[in-house]
Formats: structure tokens, C-alpha cells, sequence
């Protein structure tokens, strides 16, 4: 159980890390599509769409640390 | 608690949800594989029966709503790629997000995974998306060879004397390209999948609402991302060079 305790700590400890990264890095591709679509409305459309590729690499990076915690876990005894 | 973060890494004490019901020619018939048959028996009747009697113009509403269907897929993915690459495209990557859009939420139907479990959303696994990504990977190098030969690979030793630097960061990435892919679309929609999980066994009413309808927008975005990426992919295998 003190593995399990361990790699319990370490995972909230990594997820936690990855997601202030995304985070992060989310919020500024956020202001930055907001403000480009303040400045050119009629082009919103085409805005979102690239943003929205954008956020799904960076929310990736948190799921990819999500995704190994959880194949490690079925390895913690 | 414990369970479930077991099922999902599919270690012992999964369960049925994780478990073969039979084999089948030595493969095992999980509840992904009874989902994704259910999802194909769905597709192909609509497709069917929406195709029997085609007319110029449409009087069924079905083909009318099959033509929207196409309709707005090319327009879409023309956006992206251009019009007349879309319409090569659009019967790969169409094919992908319809299945992937409809793979996603079987997961959200009501009693998945628990109460039926033949029912469950084929992507939370890593083998069905990665199975995906590999069809992704080698229709990417089969396009690049039929359109430009094996000058396809040039971009990876160009210039020359960088080549013992780029070759294998040129390898590499294309390597990556389908685990990236894959374990994206995977980790989404399992990741929503243990977060509803975790709410329904703090507090099992009206809170995993607010998830539930989440899911339903990663579940079109995650569907959306994976063949926008494709299609780019794709593009760049098929576009001449610079």
C-alpha cells in the first residue's frame, strides 16, 4: 500500500504540474483568439477553428501525462 | 475507489466491462468491439436504406439528410484543405469523423458500461484509436509515394549535409504522428469517462450533469481535431513541393 501511497502523491504531483502548464498556455492562446476577433469580427469563424486546434495540442499534454499515470497504475503493487 | 483506476489500466480485477465475452477466430469480443459492430450496423442501414432509390432530387428525407451530411463535411474540410482536395479526402476522413463522432457518444448513452456491458465507448481504448492512427500513418506514406515516388522522403535529407541530422528527426516524427493522435483522441474521452465515473460515486445525482454535457462537446471536438489533423496530414503528403 506505501507504493501505491507513493504513486498516488506523484501522480497528483505530475498532473497538477502538466495542467498549470496547459493551462497556462491555454489562457494565452485564449486572449489572443478573443482579440483578434474583437478586432476582426468577420473573421471569427476561421479564428475558432485554429484555436480550437490549438488548445486540443496543449490539452493534450496534460492527458498524455493522465494517460502514463494510468498505465502505470495497473504496474503499482 | 480503487476499481475502476484497475479497469482502466486494464489490469486484473477489471471486471466485465473490461473482460472478452467470447473469441472469435482468436480474438477476443470485448463490449468496444459489440459497440463498434452496433455503430457500423447503424451506419451501413442508414447508408442503405438512404441509397436505394436515388433521385436528382431528393423527395426522401433520408437522402436529403445524407446529402446535408456530405454536404457539410466537404464544406468543412474544404476550409481546411481546399475544395477540390476535400472531395479526395472527404471519403476517408468523413468515414473517420462519423465514426469517431458516434463512437464517442455511445459512451454517454444511459446504462453504458455498467448495466449493459456490451455497450461502452470503443475510443476510451487505446487499442481501437490506435488502430485509427495506424490506418492514418500508412495512408499518409501511400499518398506521398503515388503523388511524388520516392521523392516523397526528399523533404528528410534535404539539405544533404544536414541529412544525418534530419533523417531521424524526419523518422521520428512521422512516428510520433500516430501516437500523438491516437493517445489524444484515447486520453479525451477515457479521461471524461473517469472524471463522470468519479462524480457519480461522490455524488450520483444531478452533479455528473455538468460533466455529462461537457462530454458531449469534447466528444464532437476530439472527433473534429482527429480528422482535421488527418486531412492536414494528408495535404501535406499530397501537396507539391515548395
Amino acid at each position: 500500500m506505501t507504493g501505491m501511497a507513493l504513486f498516488g502523491a506523484a501522480a497528483v504531483l505530475a498532473i497538477a504540474l502538466a495542467a498549470i502548464g496547459s493551462a497556462t498556455a491555454q489562457g494565452r492562446t485564449a486572449t489572443a483568439a478573443m482579440e483578434a476577433t474583437w478586432k476582426q469580427p468577420e473573421a471569427a469563424g476561421d479564428i475558432r477553428t485554429s484555436m480550437m486546434l490549438a488548445l486540443a495540442f496543449m490539452e493534450a499534454l496534460t492527458l498524455f501525462v493522465f494517460a502514463i499515470i494510468f498505465v502505470l497504475a495497473g504496474r503499482v503493487s | 475507489m480503487m476499481n475502476w483506476i484497475y479497469l482502466a489500466s486494464g489490469g486484473e480485477g477489471g471486471g466485465q466491462a473490461g473482460g472478452a465475452f467470447f473469441s472469435l477466430l482468436g480474438l477476443e469480443v470485448t463490449g468496444a468491439v459489440t459497440t463498434m459492430w452496433g455503430i457500423m450496423f447503424l451506419v451501413l442501414l442508414l447508408a442503405w436504406v438512404g441509397t436505394r432509390r436515388l433521385e436528382r432530387v431528393p423527395r426522401s428525407r433520408l437522402q436529403g439528410f445524407l446529402e446535408w451530411v456530405v454536404e457539410t463535411l466537404v464544406d468543412f474540410y474544404g476550409g481546411i484543405t481546399g475544395r477540390e482536395r476535400a472531395l479526395q479526402l472527404v471519403p476517408l476522413v468523413g468515414a473517420f469523423f462519423i465514426f469517431i463522432l458516434l463512437a464517442n457518444y455511445s459512451g454517454l448513452l444511459p446504462g453504458a458500461g455498467h448495466v449493459f456491458p456490451w455497450l461502452l465507448a470503443p475510443t476510451s481504448h487505446w487499442s481501437v484509436t490506435a488502430g485509427l492512427a495506424v490506418v492514418v500513418f500508412f495512408t499518409t506514406q501511400y499518398f506521398g509515394i503515388r503523388k511524388k515516388g520516392l521523392g516523397y522522403y526528399k523533404h528528410m535529407v534535404e539539405p544533404l549535409f544536414l541529412s544525418p541530422l534530419l533523417l531521424p528527426l524526419g523518422i521520428l516524427e512521422e512516428l510520433v504522428r500516430p501516437f500523438s493522435l491516437s493517445l489524444r483522441l484515447y486520453a479525451n474521452i477515457f479521461g471524461g469517462e473517469m472524471v463522470v465515473a468519479a462524480m457519480v460515486a461522490a455524488i450520483p445525482y444531478f452533479l455528473p450533469i455538468a460533466t455529462l454535457l461537457l462530454e458531449l462537446i469534447f466528444g464532437l471536438i476530439q472527433a473534429i481535431i482527429f480528422t482535421v489533423l488527418t486531412s492536414v496530414y494528408l495535404t501535406a503528403a499530397l501537396s507539391e513541393e515548395h
